[in-house]
């Protein structure tokens, strides 16, 4: 018996497929309608989640605790005396200072990121250079030179030159000299950087002597970094204190937001569709209403006619995801989301040229079709009993 | 007794303002192997006869027994369950589905039953070498002409080997040759078993020899001649 | 946490299965209101008509349920990125007391669509329809179900403040019975928990193959609450033994991690054929209620014999999986 009842599912099955082969019309316009709202929000939620990823490699390089001193509510320059109230803390590995800010070039209309720091002094695994495409990171004594992410290369048109200069706040020019690029798979992070040694930030941006722009605090054990953060914000009470797993939560909850809210924007046009297929599925033509009388009065069950009808929604349906996903898929890795990248990016001017890369898990396909086939089978569901118990005896007679 | 209609009355839209009686009181008995003539105007209630014959719908009241079982009080489903496996349908104008091919308006009933593509398709062909119209098998039904189509017609209603065939108004779109050639092949059908059910008011039917009983019906009442 | 896509798909999808719960329940009270078997009255035709509705309303329901209960518990793995201390489902689960009680729920529901199926499977199969009245009012029930569904659910969503502090599911599940909360006491032995859990099997295989030779309804109510049982004990095996050697790590005991891609999908395999093991073990007494309805016998008796026989083939999968890693690890030492 349930052999027999799945060898009658293959039969409506084949039914199905060449019912919607004779109306193709039809099925086609609701197939690539289907697709499209599909290619849409598989886009959007892949895009927001390589971006959501390429964040977390980005905080994987960024020190477990971050200090910035605050005065009237605002970040202003952090005192290198600070420093030696942290030592009597314990479990903190390293402190080591920063001068972290943008250059607005006038002449080129962008905004650059600029950091300084004592690379000699970060503790291993938490260098930048670990990301190095080419050449060698400015040492303490290498006045001067620079490290650059790819879209400050293009932008400064450092193809065959390796000098290019900046202005100080008082407009004198100071030079510098590229000495290495950074690899363009964290160029969400590096793309519009410029590393540089600590004194020389401190000269670009004419920051005196003793005064750095915040601490990247480094610690033992990564289990401690609350117990840390808390104990420094006592012994610093002026003091911010940015922890790591707090920014990824944020980063998180803002792309989560921003996926959520692109996702109501999407929602629209899938109501917009299900109203569509609705109507396209209740409308019953003379034609249907006659093939469905004359396959009841050959023995079709109600319940038959109502699986066709699921098999036709459930074919168009998966094809339209297929085709859907793929094209989502291809427009994200191949053609970089050209569609979204003004609504999810803008970290800067200089919008960074990403590699964008989403991995689909089961869960992320189920997550779309959750949002698309659930809507339009239900939407279905009522039109095809409607059609299904179209009364045998229309086809006899007349 | 193949058949066995005692009492039986139709009413549609009961009690309501658009009531209709459409049948009154029929008593009918069609033994096995016999053929039968339905004659009357339209709307003389045959179409609904023939329906209740056909395990279409149930009757209102009276009893109505096809192939040794009680149609009143039975739901829909129980009908289309016994309809298939009891009633072959030729229908006025035939009603084959016109985009799909021959091979697959004739193993139409046979998909909800269960029965595999292959044992499908052979039991067509025996068919249709019967009827003579296996070159036609993958041409769509639309596009053949009226004799064959008639044949496909009668090849769907034989496919589950059905003992009652019923026709509604078989000739009423074809030619005296067409329609003669129609009343052969039921003849030759009732001699190999079959239970042959036609309504028809064409005399090319009724007349016919094979025919034994022409039962006349006429608002709603039998007029046995 | 509203405005999240998995929060979205999660109210979307409830909103549509309320919406067809609603319709399936309106034809629920017209057919108990005015069903009048063997009347040919339009109003008979419309409901006989609504019958089938209902239960393809129900049908897409089950599957639907199945799909959010799924994208629920992924849902709650999204949350645990977000929530400070929650490191994985059964965190984000517990950051409020809505997240248990709303996955129960969703549990349940796949059991409820799946007996009223069945229900109106058994009755199809008779010319009387005999279960009509209890198929309906059953179904009057889902729409309370419905609701409360969607409650617990939305507000489990606007309760994850991406700032609770959670435990992770090493405390949760953890032995180490302290302060935190823990969903299992577990006062007993890993050792202890699999020589209980392999003598269920083996009685459950005993009672199948007892009842498969000569049927009796006793056994099959035993059979019933042996299958519950083992479901129960299964989920405690799952958390306290098995989890840990599919995770190669001793302190992670979670039973939703097993969903993940990294672990190959293993927890849909399990889950897999534990539910329908489970559904199909216990069903097979529930069907035997209904046995004396006018027509049923036969099909009852089929279907009884039918499911004790997937519900063992399934039960020796699920064996097959459960002890699959733990075998595995005690053959190569866990350097595999």
């Amino acid at each position: 018996m349930a052999l027999k009842n799945i060898e009658k599912q293959l039969n409506i099955l084949d039914y199905a497929l060449s019912s919607l082969w004779r109306r193709r019309a039809k099925s086609f316009s609701i197939l690539l309608v289907f697709a499209a709202i599909i290619f849409l929000l598989a886009s959007f939620q892949m895009v927001t989640q390589s971006l959501s990823d390429k964040a977390k490699q980005v905080l994987a390089y960024t020190p477990e605790i971050t200090l910035q001193k605050m005065s009237a509510g605002r970040q202003e320059a952090i005192p290198l005396a600070y420093r030696e109230q942290l030592a009597g803390i314990f479990g903190i590995r390293r402190v080591v200072p920063r001068i972290w800010g943008y250059y607005f070039d006038e002449v080129r209309l962008a905004n650059y990121t600029v950091m300084g720091m004592e690379l000699e002094n970060m503790p291993e695994g938490a260098r930048l250079d670990a990301s190095l495409a080419n050449g060698k990171m400015p040492g303490p004594e290498a006045r001067g030179w620079v490290f650059v992410g790819h879209s400050i290369k293009e932008a400064l048109n450092l193809d065959e030159r390796y000098t290019f200069s900046l202005f100080r706040p008082d407009l004198t020019l100071k030079a510098f000299t590229v000495s290495g690029e950074f690899s363009r798979d964290t160029d969400i992070l590096t793309n519009d950087l410029i590393v540089m040694n600590l004194a020389d930030a401190r000269d670009l941006y004419g920051i005196p002597a003793g005064l750095v722009t915040d601490f990247c605090v480094y610690v033992a054990n990564p289990k401690e970094i609350d117990t840390i953060a808390k104990k420094i914000s006592t012994a610093l009470p002026s003091v911010r204190v940015l922890t790591r797993p707090q920014i990824q939560k944020t980063y998180q909850v803002v792309f989560g937001w921003r996926s959520g809210f692109g996702s109501i924007c999407l929602l629209a046009a899938l109501a917009a569709f299900v109203i569509l297929a609705w109507d396209k599925a209740s409308g019953l033509s003379p034609e249907e209403r006659r093939e469905i009388a004359i396959l009841k009065v050959l023995g079709w069950e109600t319940s038959d006619i109502l699986a066709t009808r699921f098999w036709e929604s459930l074919i168009v349906s998966g094809l339209a995801c297929i085709l859907g996903m793929t094209a989502a898929y291809i427009h994200v890795v191949y053609f970089a989301a050209s569609l979204f990248r003004p609504v999810l990016m803008g970290w800067s001017v200089l919008r960074p040229d990403l590699h964008l890369l989403p991995r689909m898990a089961a869960g992320d396909i189920l997550l779309i079709l959750a949002f698309t086939v659930i809507p339009y089978l239900a939407a279905t569901v009522i039109p095809a009993w409607r059609s299904a118990t179209v009364p045998a005896d229309s086809a006899l007679g007349g | 007794m193949l058949i066995e209609l005692s009492g039986v009355s139709k009413i549609y839209n009961q009690g309501r303002a658009n009531e209709v009686r459409a049948l009154t009181n029929i008593d009918l008995v069609v033994e096995q192997g016999s053929m039968v003539c339905l004659k009357g105007p339209s709307g003389s209630g045959k179409s609904t006869l023939l329906a209740i014959i056909g395990c279409i719908f149930p009757p209102t009241s009276g009893r109505a027994a096809i192939a040794d079982r009680q149609l009143a009080r039975l739901p829909d489903r129980f009908l289309t369950l016994h309809r298939r496996e009891t009633i072959g349908f030729i229908f006025q104008r035939f009603n084959v589905l016109p985009e799909l091919t021959v091979l697959d308006n004739i193993t139409l009933p046979l998909l909800p039953l269960g029965v595999p593509p292959k044992e499908r398709k052979e039991r067509a062909q025996q068919l249709m070498a019967r009827f003579g119209i296996s070159h036609r098998a993958e041409f769509p039904a639309g596009q053949i002409s009226g004799g064959e189509l008639q044949r496909v017609a009668i090849a769907r209603a034989l496919i589950n080997n059905q003992p009652i065939i019923l026709a509604d108004e078989p000739t009423a779109h074809l030619d005296t040759v067409l329609s003669w050639e129609f009343m052969e092949i039921m003849q030759q059908l009732q001699a190999a078993g079959k239970t042959i059910v036609i309504a028809s008011h064409d005399p090319l039917v009724f007349e016919h020899p094979a025919v034994e009983r022409t039962v006349t019906i006429k608002d709603g009442r039998l007029h046995a001649s | 946490m509203l405005l999240n896509p998995w929060s979205l798909a999660l109210t979307l999808c409830s909103l549509v299965v309320l919406m067809l719960g609603a319709v399936a329940g309106k034809t629920a009270a017209r057919v108990l209101r005015f069903w009048e078997p063997g009347s040919d009255t339009n109003r008979q035709i419309r409901l006989e008509n609504e019958i089938w509705l209902s239960s393809t309303l129900v049908a897409y329901g089950l599957g639907f349920q199945i799909i959010t209960l799924i994208l629920f518990v992924l849902a709650a793995d999204q949350f645990c990125q977000v929530i400070v201390g929650a490191m994985c489902a059964t965190g984000a689960l517990l950051a409020n007391p809505y997240g248990m009680p709303a996955l129960m729920v969703k549990l349940f529901g796949v059991f409820f669509y799946g007996f009223w199926i069945l229900l109106h499977q058994l009755d199809i199969r008779s010319e009387h329809y005999p279960l009509v009245r209890i198929k309906y009012l059953a179904l009057l029930l889902v729409l309370p179900m419905l609701v409360l569904d969607v409650s617990l659910q939305t507000l489990y969503i606007a309760g994850i403040k991406p700032d609770i502090i959670t435990s992770c599911c090493a405390v949760v599940f953890g032995e180490t019975t302290g302060t935190t909360t823990n969903l299992l006491t577990t006062g007993y032995s890993q050792q202890g928990l699999l020589v209980v859990f392999i003598g269920s099997i083996v009685g459950l295989m005993a009672m199948g193959w007892g009842l498969l030779r000569r049927w009796q309804a006793g056994l099959a109510g035993l059979y019933a609450a042996g299958w519950l049982w083992y479901f129960g004990l299964s989920l405690v095996v799952i958390i306290n033994v098995i989890s840990s050697y599919v995770y190669a790590m001793p302190y992670h005991k979670c039973p939703f991690c097993l969903l993940k891609p990294e672990y190959h999908y293993f927890g849909f395999a399990l889950y897999g054929a534990l539910i329908p093991a489970t559904f199909f073990g216990a069903s097979a007494a529930m069907a035997g209620l209904v046995r004396g309805k006018t027509g049923l016998s036969g099909v009852v008796d089929y279907y009884q014999r039918f499911a004790v026989k997937l519900s063992l083939m399934l039960l020796l999968i699920f064996s097959g999986l459960s002890f699959y890693h733990y075998l595995k690890y005690l053959i190569t030492g866990g350097e595999g």
